[in-house]
């Protein structure tokens, strides 16, 4: 079992920033490969008109999910040393309901929206802005919305734990809904194409 | 049958994969159950346990006294033993709940028992577990009673043997031990004093600070 | 080989196929998003097994605001919880964080495959109903609730959907399926930007 390298100390915290760089290259690599360095397509998500958004993060998260998995099984990675933040339900459900406001009004998330500003889109950079003033506003309110910050913490929960399911199993229904959720994908941009050019 | 499989887009391909790929993870169930461990008997028959993985007490005195935070000292004694006594810094995780414990993978791990039986028993389990570092603490808490806590010399001993002695001797005051000097041979119980856990030892909790890794 | 030609062939024709359709999204050729999603999930899984961590993305920005807020107002920083804990004790920048060279990667990977694929040119993104200054305006909204939202669900949609999806997190799944709840929400009232 020699995975994580880094919590092994296979190398040290600068070499990490490197690699953390190299890592980025790939993630921003990926994401404008797929369209996502443009706030249209990724709205066109909401509009059952263009789900790549669906079918890009379903994707990566099941190959990631199985690759885990099969990796921890051999014993090749260690999943304990792997850090999964403690989950706080309320705060996370209103902290993706907000986001997934911000998201159809802006265009983007924070991650899309450097994509975006690499190839140029001014809309892009007003939005870093935005993003960046959401977080000031964040920590200077933060005094006040402390406890609801820190509230409901049930610990590190994972799907398997909370639904009494073995590991394996989840990762199996995860797939069934991921490529149900392909193939209702499809249906749709199909419907509305056909939608479109009957306009 | 193969060329409707041929046919299928590259797409379809990948899901097919994905599929069965999350069947096969069902039948697997958990990768991180800890009842069963696959053992390289035959490396482990090759070497025994390395000398770089045996810790003698004096090196742990030094570690404690320099006040090291990288490594988890454990105590494998059941509870009663640990209230008596423990080395200062250890924790108490008996042989049985080594597994369900937090300890980690990456960490140093220096066990101990009375001697060295349950220790071995516990390195055995932790390598088998694909623990990294694990090592053995030679001799245990008799080890450490009688050459730190109490350690003696005879009363014509040679002038090196009593420098060494004198060097013992501010250690073993530094544990709430009680250096003794004379003959000791044919004493058959020496009459345990009431050891003083000395309290400015900070507790290792392991781990360290734990960083920051969000998104 | 002839079979692999063919299956090629008639993967290129989907993805052509497709973008013929949409005749809101302009013809460009992006690549297939499954195949994408794949290559992204393998960046992810090589994050974890070299880093032992995920990705993001949201947090290279707090770093890059705290330090901003630090500079003009070290005091009002540190004695704010939040912040502080970004400065910890002062001895190392926090702009030396795994996640800034991360975004910094990102922004250069981007710009990488935009280069490659001629997609590099200014201008903005919006449907064709609205203004460009209103888009402006609601880049801005937009961003800021991201902002805010991020830091409570502690993680955007590249780490917390992503990373913590991938590790079947309870609250990362809640989290991704409350901003889809939230986006589609208002979809409807945001349909004068996009179409």
């Amino acid at each position: 079992m020699n995975a994580p390298f880094y919590k092994f100390d296979l190398f040290g915290f600068d070499v990490s920033l490197i690699i953390a760089f190299v890592i980025g290259i790939g993630f921003g690599f990926a994401l404008e490969r797929g369209g996502f360095g443009s706030a249209r397509i990724l709205a066109a998500q909401f509009y059952f008109t263009n789900m790549r958004v669906l079918k890009v993060m379903f994707t990566a998260i099941v190959t990631a999910m199985i690759g885990v998995f099969y990796l921890s099984y051999i014993g090749y990675l260690d999943l304990s040393l792997i850090f999964i933040s403690d989950t706080y339900i309320i705060p996370q459900v209103v902290g993706g309901l907000i986001l997934g406001m911000g998201f159809i009004i802006g265009g983007y998330c924070p991650g899309t929206s450097f994509v975006a500003f690499s190839t140029g889109k001014k809309d892009a950079i007003v939005f870093i802005l935005g993003v960046t003033f959401g977080i000031f506003i964040f920590a200077e309110l933060f005094p006040f919305i402390e406890d609801f910050y820190y509230s409901t913490n049930m610990g590190r929960v994972t799907l398997p734990d909370f639904f009494g399911l073995s590991y394996g199993m989840v990762v199996f229904l995860v797939v069934l809904m991921a490529l149900g959720a392909f193939a209702a994908a499809e249906w749709g941009e199909r419907v509305m194409a056909k939608k479109g050019e009957s306009k | 049958m193969k060329n409707y499989i041929i046919n299928l887009s590259g797409s379809k391909k990948l899901a097919m994969v994905g599929l069965i790929l999350g069947l096969v993870a069902v039948l697997l169930g958990n990768p991180y159950d800890n009842t069963f461990a696959k053992v390289n008997v035959k490396a482990l028959s090759v070497e025994s346990i390395r000398d770089s993985e045996i810790i003698n007490v004096k090196e742990l005195a030094g570690w404690i006294i320099e006040g090291r935070v990288d490594y988890r000292l454990v105590d494998l004694r059941d509870e009663e033993a640990y209230k008596e006594y423990f080395i200062p810094t250890a924790v108490n995780i008996p042989t049985s709940k080594l597994l369900e414990s937090n300890l980690m993978r990456n960490q140093k791990i220096l066990l101990y028992c009375e001697d060295n039986i349950k220790a071995a028993q516990g390195w055995f389990i932790l390598k088998a577990n694909n623990y990294k570092g694990v090592y053995i603490l030679n001799g245990g808490v008799d080890s450490w009673k009688d050459e730190i806590l109490f350690p003696n010399i005879s009363a014509n001993a040679s002038p090196e043997e009593k420098a060494e002695f004198d060097k013992m001797v501010e250690v073993s005051e530094f544990f709430g031990g009680s250096p003794q000097v004379g003959e000791t041979e044919g004493e058959k119980e020496i009459k345990m004093p009431k050891i003083e856990m000395p309290a400015a030892i900070p507790m290792n909790t392991g781990g360290g600070k734990p960083k920051r890794e969000g998104c | 080989m002839t079979a692999l030609t063919h299956i090629l062939s008639k993967v290129k024709l989907q993805v052509t196929d497709k973008e013929h359709t949409h005749s809101h999204v302009e013809a460009k050729p992006y690549s297939n998003p499954y195949y994408v999603g794949f290559g992204l999930g393998l960046v992810l899984l090589a994050a974890f097994v070299i880093m032992g961590r995920g990705l993001g993305a949201s947090g290279a920005v707090s770093s890059v605001v705290t330090v901003g807020v630090n500079a003009v107002a070290p005091e009002h920083a540190q004695n704010n919880g939040y912040f502080s804990s970004y400065i910890g004790d002062g001895s190392v920048s926090p702009l030396k964080d795994w996640l800034v060279f991360e975004v910094l990667g990102v922004i250069f990977g981007g710009f990488l495959s935009g280069m490659l694929a001629g997609r590099v040119k200014g201008g903005v993104e919006k449907g064709p109903r609205v203004k460009t200054r209103t888009r402006f305006i609601f880049a801005f909204i937009g961003g800021t609730l991201m902002g805010f939202g991020a830091k409570l669900a502690r993680g955007c949609t590249s780490g917390q959907a992503l990373t913590g999806g991938a590790l079947l997190g309870l609250g990362s799944w809640a989290f991704m399926l409350a901003v889809f709840a939230g986006g589609y929400a208002l979809a409807y009232f945001m349909r004068r930007q996009w179409t």
